[in-house]
């Protein structure tokens, strides 16, 4: 786990309500939601820059700790069961 | 002195096992050494886990089950130490304001990995009529 720099690249939801026979499986592909903010991110640099300089926050540091923070959410998940469904997330 | 010998002796001291036993568990804990080392890397906590149990009344049962990776809780005390020292003395002010005495400057990344360790000894059970709640790390 120790050097996982990526965001979680794919996530698993599962949805069954009960009184459906079967649940709904989706794989969704986060790393096209990553790929889309990318060029967003990088207009932002500056400004996020600038904003860095006036509160005095390290701006590297800061954006390092971000992506740790999410690279963390690698194998987190949620699993909700209730009488009315069943929801079970999984990042990847 | 490494926690497995201080415990071997402590257990000979409190007469829990024979010398014979202590000096056969310390000969093998040094013969398993190097994979003794191994094993507490990847013995290491990587998840902290969340089970609540509920039995409302009027919705029925609910069971909730959230995993949550070590990886997420060092990243995000790793995120303090670029909080600006005036915010930090803000944090620290409005959490002895709600009667917690904790410095955030306090917090840095070899006290965290020593917070992260003593976690795994941590379960918190939280048992009453209608709810359950553990919290325990794996």
């Amino acid at each position: 786990m120790k050097g996982e720099i990526l965001p979680p690249l794919t996530a698993t939801v599962h949805v069954k309500p009960a009184n459906w026979r079967f649940g709904i499986r989706l794989w969704l592909p986060l790393f096209l939601f990553w790929l889309l903010l990318l060029p967003l991110l990088v207009l932002a640099l500056p400004f996020l820059f600038a904003a860095a300089l006036i509160f005095g926050v390290r701006f590297w540091a800061s954006i390092r700790a971000a992506l740790a923070l999410l690279a963390g959410f690698h194998g987190t998940s949620v699993e909700v069961e209730r009488p009315s469904a069943r929801v079970f997330i999984n990042l990847h | 002195m490494n926690d497995n010998r201080r415990q071997i002796l402590d257990m000979l001291a409190s007469g829990k096992i024979t010398a014979e036993e202590a000096e056969r568990l310390i000969a093998a804990l040094e013969k398993g050494g190097v994979g003794a080392t191994v094993m507490s890397e990847t013995d290491k906590v990587k998840y902290l886990r969340v089970l609540v149990d509920t039995k409302d009344p009027v919705d029925g049962p609910t069971k909730v089950n959230v995993r949550v990776p070590m990886q997420l809780l060092r990243a995000g005390v790793r995120l303090t130490g670029v909080i600006p020292a005036s915010a930090r003395e803000e944090v620290n002010n409005a959490l002895r304001k709600e009667g917690i005495a904790f410095d955030i400057n306090n917090v840095t990344p070899q006290n965290l990995e020593e917070l992260v360790e003593q976690l795994r000894e941590l379960t918190v059970d939280v048992d009453n009529e209608n709810t359950k709640v553990r919290v325990f790390c794996e």
